[in-house]
């Protein structure tokens, strides 16, 4: 075991992996039986029984809510994976303890989205050093021997995604006003963001015109996009990095009584991507930033354990490291998404 | 005057858990009179407004209101029949205005809505017949002036047709000038018919406004329909005081005219209730302060134990000067007080005896901050058993024990400090017979050992009896000073309501 | 200490015979606490018979022992608090503080090239600053105990996000992690800490002058003026002591997560309060049982535990965490009752 997981370690990669658009590869697999994943491999075959230790913030919020369902319901769809989900729980201390408890328990894998990376790292170590797979989900560790594979959103991509689509859609309107609703300013997820944003749009000779940030709440929302339509008397587009604070940014939206530019959401939350589909409100597209990770890291943690391979890949064994693509979703293509979206 | 009487109470009897308030009070009060109550604090004056009020009932008696006996239900049922009290601490509520104070408690409604402009032209109507229109019924009454607040409590009382007003020590918040227009507006009241119960400690007002007086002791009507004008002030006072001073008092000794300062007062003032206050106690001395209650007496006795800061004037213990409001400077000097309330300000209700009495002398019993709580409990047995703390056990809760067992634990804490001065403020409030006795033989052994004690009381008879100098105090200012057996009972009394002829 | 010199003092000093003193409080204080472990013991067998062997395990204890750690010696210094009276509810706030201040580049510079135990002198400082001002604030600026600490919970945390930027700051002194991470006997660091903060406790609040007044100044503080106690300054010992407490357990959280962060001791106030309130401690001051109070965290560690193990929701542990305060709370009437009856 030892031994083994040496070589892991030693032979292990660093991948981008587009893994939501292999999906597109294969046909839609309407059956549920695996949905996102279609890759058709013996690797769904049952193996020999994997038991997962699962641990997440507290889902204050429906992205990270999504991510626990998600989790719940991958691991459901395999006889040979055996869940322990654990409360969530914003106190690092309680969530050093729930790590605890599944190194007590000898489990197999344990799927850990830390409260704070930094923080969770020791007992991340502790986990590793005897012997457990640790999987790593959306928040880094700050060592790399804490994880033997680590599941990434992309923030900046998301930016880039957003402003992408904003430029194309104004096509060439060098005068047009972009507006920008940020979320926790501080955090270092939000810079990343606004700054591929940024990026994106200096490549059509646009940039942002006026920028508010919120607090990820709908509340917060509300405020910031008030103050937002309030500052600016005339906009062409607005790109809101949060579909949860977007429910208080359409409010306010729909209490201006103005509709002159249209909305890119952000994270990909169903009720805006229903508002896409119905193509009925300001919303004309939105970027994903999956809250399928927390599956993602399940099926990894089953492979791992199982000493499997990630199916498409000729590599034997399952990255070090998967960074999710963060696709824009419109009316041509929100079909696709909508299964997997996230309810806020 | 045979004039049938508006209200009239026979042998009313009201009684609380331990206590009989009020014993058989009779009177009758007479439509357009000024009817005046007299009585020493703890006679039943407040107990029997609030019976007269509805706002007791009472046990026993009956009370006719225009020949019918009544039992009011509360003071709004009271005041629907026209009987309206206006108590010490005004019943308003700041915040809301006059009209909504007047109406309140029976808005002027109809179903759930109020009539403001209605209610705003009558309370209109009645600040003019108190002679008051310059008070708008929009103002907040939280801005008026106390004694137009007075005012607005009387419109109050009578816009519900009072035809009988109880006014509870009016003129104590008000300066002279006031009184006078308090007292046109009374009179003008009871032109027109209203009846008025007065409470006053003020004999000079009440032959000013008064046309009848009756006497209450202890809970009962000692003398009823006397000439407001006509009856004596000793005669009154005597009435009042009543029982012949009982010779419940320890023999005094003689006080060592060598004996030394213990304490020393000079000039003490807290620049609001008192001033310039000089008092000597010598050892083995016991002095007593005499006072109305709100004369200052309680917080001189605060001041001088540092437990309120005083604005000039210095104390000494044994010729060493104390600092200023530090309760710890003079505890460490060896005074010690019993406070007035006992239960709020004495002890620690919840805690056992034991610790009671050793709150105050835990160094003793602690070496390196730890606590010998054997010690503890070995001294506090020693003390309760000669105090005779009845029931027994050091261990009891507090809280369980009768005011005269709690004053006695009190009393063991600065026993067993050994304290150079003793404070006591209302050493036998809520205390029974028994163990007053009692507790004056502990003060005067405390004394005869070389304790310097001060005591203040309301009740004069304790003062005269316990102390061997008596100083009367009024409205902060020492009035008199002379040994005990020099003065009497009706001499203090006199002194002490003197200065309250506005 | 420095009553009591005036020449009037009881000079007899009895015979020191602690030993029956001691049991008698000991007996009294299992007494009082039968509830308490009839909870533990219950929610235990709950453990055993939910999760078997997984619960009954000595690593199990462990885990739960160092989950209880932090927490425990906030709640330690709480008691205290609450017994003299008063409240805090920036407990969490100080503790974040005082992980901030003790784990930035300067401070962990300082700790490298003197000792690490800078680091635990920079938390306890920290800690006991955040404290004194709480207590000055109520004791001299008379700002009533919430108002005060409910100010000092917004100001602590914002200065600590201000500090660290939002960061997670990491720990890299080698001698700091090395000592917490050790065990003495078996038994980790952390949880040797929490058992050296309760007993100690313990002994200052049954055994001392400062225990003694605590009460005293909590069941009346009036009272306990005019008895002579310096209430003031000994509300701002109180707070002060809570305060080194917080700083205490920040320095245990640092060892156990290698970070210092303005996030770390989040809504430690309520979990805190609620442990020293199920415990026996009347929210009104003038009783307090550390003991007790030890129960309390124990519990809601355990249940914490079980919870885990049985793969049960956040949200069936609030509900289940909110019932045990709710009984505690009615049983703690109760039993006031009849003891004042």
């Amino acid at each position: 075991m030892q031994h083994k997981r040496l070589t892991l370690l030693a032979t292990a990669l660093t991948l981008g992996v587009a893994l939501t658009a292999c999906t597109g590869n294969t046909p839609q697999d309407t059956g549920g039986g695996n949905q996102g994943g279609g890759v058709r491999v013996a690797n769904d075959e049952p193996g020999e029984k994997v038991v997962i230790g699962f641990s997440a913030p507290a889902a204050d919020h429906g992205w990270m809510a999504a991510i626990t369902n998600a989790a719940k319901a991958e691991a459901g769809k395999y006889s040979d994976v055996e869940l322990r989900v654990v409360e969530g729980t914003n106190d690092v201390n309680l969530q050093i303890s729930q790590v605890e408890t599944f190194i007590n328990d000898k489990v197999d894998a344990i799927v850990l989205l830390p409260f704070d990376g930094a923080a969770l790292t020791p007992v991340a170590l502790k986990a590793m050093k005897a012997g457990i797979t640790v999987i790593n989900v959306d928040r880094e560790f700050d060592s790399p021997f804490a994880a033997r594979s680590t599941v990434l959103g992309d923030n900046y991509g998301m930016g880039v995604s957003a402003g992408t689509y904003v430029c194309e859609k104004l096509n060439g309107k060098s005068d047009a006003v972009v507006a920008e609703i940020a979320g926790i300013d501080s955090l270092p997820l939000t810079q990343d963001r606004s700054k591929g944003f940024a990026d994106a749009l200096s490549g059509c000779g646009l940039k942002v015109s006026n920028r508010v940030a919120a607090e990820f709440t709908v509340e917060s929302g509300e405020r910031a996009a008030a103050n937002l339509l309030q500052a600016a008397p005339k906009i062409d587009a607005i790109w809101n990095h949060d579909d949860d604070q977007g429910v208080g940014v359409a409010a306010a939206v729909k209490n201006s009584g103005r509709g002159e530019f249209f909305m890119v959401g952000g994270a990909g939350s169903a009720n805006v991507m229903r508002e896409i589909q119905a193509d009925n409100g300001p919303h004309k597209a939105t970027v994903i930033y999956p809250s399928t990770q927390g599956a993602d890291g399940i099926r990894l943690a089953r492979l791992a354990v199982q000493n499997k391979s990630l199916g498409d890949l000729v590599e034997v064994e399952v990255p070090r490291q998967v960074q999710l693509y963060a696709p824009v979703v419109t009316k041509d293509n929100v079909d696709r998404y909508l299964p997997t979206a996230f309810e806020s | 005057m045979t004039a049938p009487a508006l209200l009239s109470v026979r042998g009313v009897v009201k009684r609380f858990p331990g206590v009989t308030a009020l014993g058989g009070v009779d009177f009758d009060v007479r439509a357009g009179e000024v009817h005046c109550l007299l009585g020493q604090n703890g006679a039943g004056k407040s107990t029997l407004i609030k019976v007269l009020s509805g706002a007791h009932r009472p046990d026993e008696g009956e009370i006719r209101w225009r020949g019918e006996v009544v039992s009011f239900s509360g003071p709004t049922a009271a005041m629907r029949s026209g009987v309206a009290a206006i108590y010490q601490e005004l019943d308003l509520v700041a915040g809301l205005s006059v009209a909504d104070n007047v109406f309140l408690g029976h808005e002027l409604s109809t179903a759930g809505f109020t009539h403001r402009s209605e209610a705003r032209r009558r309370t209109r109507a009645l600040l003019d017949r108190l002679g008051h229109p310059d008070i708008s019924p929009d103002r907040d009454v939280g801005r008026l002036s106390v004694a137009h607040q007075q005012i607005v409590s009387m419109a109050r009382a009578l816009s519900l047709d009072g035809q009988l007003l109880i006014m509870d020590e009016p003129s104590a918040v008000l300066d002279p000038d006031e009184v006078r227009v308090l007292f046109g507006i009374i009179r003008e009241l009871t032109a027109q018919g209203v009846a008025v119960v007065y409470i006053s400690h003020r004999l000079a007002e009440i032959r000013e406004i008064g046309d009848r007086v009756t006497v209450l002791k202890d809970g009962r009507t000692v003398a009823t329909g006397l000439d407001a004008r006509e009856v004596r002030t000793p005669e009154l006072i005597g009435m009042m005081t009543g029982r012949v001073l009982e010779n419940v008092f320890p023999q005094r000794k003689p006080v060592d005219p060598a004996a030394p300062e213990v304490l020393c007062v000079r000039g003490l003032t807290d620049g609001d209730r008192f001033a310039e206050v000089d008092l000597t106690v010598h050892a083995g001395e016991v002095v007593g302060l005499a006072g109305l209650v709100g004369s200052g007496r309680s917080e001189i006795l605060e001041t001088i134990y540092g437990a309120r800061k005083s604005a000039g004037g210095t104390v000494e213990v044994d010729g060493r000067r104390l600092r200023r409001g530090s309760v710890g400077a003079a505890v460490r000097a060896g005074m010690g007080l019993c406070p007035e309330e006992r239960k709020s300000q004495g002890l620690l209700l919840d805690q056992a005896v034991y610790r009671n009495i050793t709150v105050s002398s835990l160094s003793a019993f602690a070496s390196f901050g730890f606590l010998d709580d054997r010690a503890e409990r070995d001294r506090a047995r020693g003390l309760t058993e000669a105090l005779d703390v009845r029931p027994a056990g050091v261990e009891r809760v507090v809280r369980g024990l009768s005011g005269g067992n709690q004053q006695k634990v009190v009393l063991a804490r600065w026993l067993l400090r050994e304290c150079r001065v003793l404070l006591l403020d209302e050493p036998t409030r809520g205390v029974d017979v028994g163990a007053r006795s009692e507790i004056y033989e502990l003060v005067r052994e405390l004394a005869d050992s070389g304790v310097a004690v001060v005591i203040v009381s309301s009740e004069v008879e304790e003062v005269l009896g316990l102390a061997d100098r008596v100083l009367v105090v009024r409205e902060g200012r020492v009035v008199h000073e002379g040994p005990a057996d020099e003065i009497d009972e009706s001499r203090v009394l006199d002194l002490v309501m003197e200065g309250h002829a506005a | 200490m420095s009553e009591d010199t005036a020449a009037a003092v009881a000079k007899e000093k009895a015979p020191a015979v602690k030993e029956s003193g001691l049991s008698a409080l000991l007996g009294s204080a299992a007494g009082r606490n039968t509830g308490l472990v009839v909870a533990l013991v219950l929610l235990c067998l709950g453990g055993v018979v939910t999760a078997g062997d997984r619960f009954a395990d000595v690593d199990n204890l462990l885990t739960i022992l160092r989950l209880a750690a932090v927490i425990g010696v906030v709640s330690v210094g709480m008691t205290f608090v609450i017994t003299g009276g008063g409240i805090d509810l920036s407990v969490g706030a100080i503790v974040a503080l005082s992980s901030v201040w003790a784990t930035t580049l300067a401070t962990q510079g300082l700790a490298n090239d003197i000792h690490w135990i800078v680091i635990v002198l920079t938390a306890l400082l920290v800690g006991g600053a955040c404290g004194l001002v709480n207590g000055v604030l109520i004791a001299y600026g008379k700002v009533v105990a919430f108002i005060a600490t409910l100010a000092s919970l917004a100001a602590a945390r914002g200065l600590a996000e201000i500090i660290s930027n939002r960061k997670t700051q990491i720990v890299n002194v080698p001698g700091f992690t090395a000592f917490f991470d050790a065990s003495v006997l078996g038994v980790p660091v952390l949880v040797v800490i929490f058992a050296v903060v309760a007993a100690g406790g313990w002994v200052l609040l049954n055994r001392t002058t400062f225990g003694r007044r605590t009460f005293a100044v909590g069941g009346n503080p009036e009272a306990a003026r005019l008895a002579g106690i310096d209430v003031r300054r000994h509300t701002v010992m109180l707070y002060s002591l809570l305060g080194l407490c917080c700083g205490l357990a920040a320095v245990m959280l640092i060892a156990r997560t290698t970070t210092g962060s303005a996030t770390h001791g989040g809504l430690y106030e309520l979990d805190a309060i609620a442990a020293v309130v199920i415990g026996g401690t009347l929210l009104t001051g003038g009783r307090g049982t550390i003991a007790g109070t030890v129960f309390g965290v124990l519990i809601f560690t355990t249940l914490s535990n079980v919870f885990t193990l049985n793969n049960l929701s956040i949200s069936a542990q609030a509900v289940a965490k909110g019932a045990i305060i709710v009984v505690a709370v009615l049983l703690q009437q109760r039993l006031a009752r009849r003891s004042g009856a």
